[in-house]
């Protein structure tokens, strides 16, 4: 019989346990009928509220079910990251073969990354009008820019030997940015990618209360027009849950497939 | 890439004469570009000759611009034009496939198994893939690194890591072999294993093999030829054929009386 290895384990549990005792503590203190509970009802009612509505948020035409706010909120997220990442992996390496390209974009680069991406919110709606393209945007414009300078770091740090020894075995050019330096770099602009999902997630859903009609950040923003505060609260869990749920899964990409460091 | 200058000939002298040469300094200067213009290097009209399928090796003090001959050497230093590295016949211009270069450490691309990495030499080659298969397996064996195939380079020891580098060399078929302190992390019963495994591959290839180090044993046992490199500008204050079984065993009387004329001008 395998006995549990406490040393891998003892993290979770006790990070599920506490999480757990928090939970209690918060059924206990809406059962008291603690002043903060009217603004903050504990899972217990929140929870029994979506199930009875049958995973169905909203009222009459506008009510979506559950499934699809989540999957709308992935969506956009994925897609601003995923062209974020490539968008800025290719902005990067031609930046990294023309001094010319660096002089010309580089103080562009240190000037946009600083805007928060809800700054762009007015402009998109504009231009991409209420819809998918206007979040993706945001999700984009959040993560490009720092992904895009971490980039550039990642390939200044490429060791020299590698640069050299592709030469020697007869790589061109473009062969030694595609086989050498592309895959030197990918860890660490994923890690990157990683660490900023956390502003893209934010951004998104930004987006969603601003405009949108569907995903997670839209419940939220239709539980406060409703005075409904089980419903705020349903969403801000679902909102934290999805979040960790994807860090894991980007930590484990980051960890299986591209776990090699230079 | 041609990366021979053609339009410079340059006819050897006592072309034909043994032994036969790889490569030639005349009037070698190397100096580094900076902002605020050249900055000379040790290395000032150095006239030298290198002789082809034998191992050089070239001893001297950090800083004594023994890498920095190796460097151009390799092409990847351009030297000033009134002299240069004669590489068969010509002033060389550039790096060229035929010399490769192997480095103390950052051999190896961490996300490649050690096959993958010696494959890596051949993947800029028109050869069939079955050959390249054969030439991959057979090159392993001669570092001993069948068993080690699969793995990928964090997993390996500083010893396995320099024989897939050498490996990855090798299956190149390169004229000459550049060695820049291959084996300065390697402790010492794992270095004197390389010692012998070097000297066996550039019996077996004939490989032209120039190696810099600060290890006198290392220079003295692996070498045909011990170059010492010193002064600024620098010289070859030894120049010392080696070749003699004697310089193999390290308690023999020629082996420390080369030993303590290097020391004493090195340390």
């Amino acid at each position: 019989m395998n006995s549990i290895d406490w040393e891998r384990a003892a993290p979770w549990v006790v990070g599920t346990l506490f999480f757990c005792l928090i939970i209690a503590l918060w059924e206990v203190a809406g059962h008291n009928e603690l002043t903060f509970t009217t603004v903050m009802p504990p899972p217990s009612e929140f929870l029994s509220m979506v199930v009875e509505s049958g995973f169905r948020i909203g009222l009459g035409s506008q009510a979506a079910s559950l499934d699809e706010a989540i999957l709308a909120t992935f969506g956009r997220v994925f897609a601003g990251m995923t062209l974020a990442f490539i968008a800025a992996l290719i902005t990067g390496m031609l930046i990294g073969l023309s001094r010319f390209v660096t002089w010309c974009i580089s103080p562009l680069l240190y000037v946009l990354a600083p805007i928060a991406p809800i700054a762009w919110i007015p402009l998109a709606i504009v231009v991409f009008g209420i819809n998918n393209g206007t979040a993706v945007f945001i999700v984009f414009m959040g993560v490009y820019f720092i992904l895009t300078i971490g980039t550039l770091a990642e390939i200044r740090r490429v060791p020299e030997e590698y640069v050299t020894v592709s030469g020697n075995l007869g790589a061109s050019k473009w062969q030694r940015w595609v086989w050498v330096v592309l895959p030197a770099i990918l860890p660490g602009v994923f890690t990157l990618l990683r660490t900023n999902f956390i502003a893209a997630w934010m951004a998104v859903l930004v987006a969603e209360m601003v405009g949108m009609r569907d995903g997670l950040g839209a419940i939220i923003m239709m539980g406060r027009n409703l005075f409904n505060n089980e419903l705020i609260m349903f969403g801000m869990l679902i909102i934290g849950v999805s979040g960790f749920l994807v860090d894991r899964i980007l930590a484990f990409i980051g960890k299986r497939i591209l776990w090699w460091r230079v | 890439m041609n990366s021979l200058n053609t339009d410079q000939p340059r006819v050897q002298s006592g072309a034909g004469s043994a032994p036969r040469q790889v490569f030639e300094l005349d009037h070698l200067t190397v100096n580094f570009p900076t902002r605020k213009g050249a900055v000379p290097s040790p290395l000032q009209r150095m006239n030298l000759k290198i002789e082809a399928g034998r191992i050089t090796t070239i001893l001297g003090r950090s800083g004594c611009g023994k890498s920095t001959l190796l460097r151009t050497l390799g092409g990847f230093i351009q030297p000033e034009d009134t002299g240069g590295v004669v590489y068969k016949q010509h002033f060389m211009t550039g790096p060229t496939p035929e010399i490769v270069m192997i480095f103390q450490e950052n051999n190896l691309f961490p996300w490649l198994t050690v096959e993958g990495n010696v494959k890596f030499g051949l993947r800029f080659r028109k050869e069939d893939t079955r050959d390249q298969a054969t030439a991959v397996s057979e090159i392993l064996a001669s570092v001993g690194l069948t068993a080690a195939a699969k793995q990928y380079p964090h997993e390996l020891s500083g010893g396995m890591k320099q024989r897939t580098a050498i490996a990855r060399a090798l299956i190149t078929r390169p004229q000459v072999l550049l060695l820049d302190e291959p084996f300065s992390a390697l402790d010492i019963s794992l270095k004197r294993h390389m010692h012998t495994l070097i000297r066996e591959l550039q019996e077996h290839t004939g490989t032209s093999m120039v190696m810099v180090t600060h290890d006198v044993e290392e220079a003295i046992t692996v070498g045909d030829r011990v170059l010492v490199l010193g002064g600024n500008p620098a010289s070859f204050l030894i120049d010392e054929d080696t070749t003699a079984p004697s310089m193999l065993d390290r308690y023999s009387s020629d082996y420390l009386e080369l030993q303590k004329k290097v020391e004493s001008v090195i340390y």
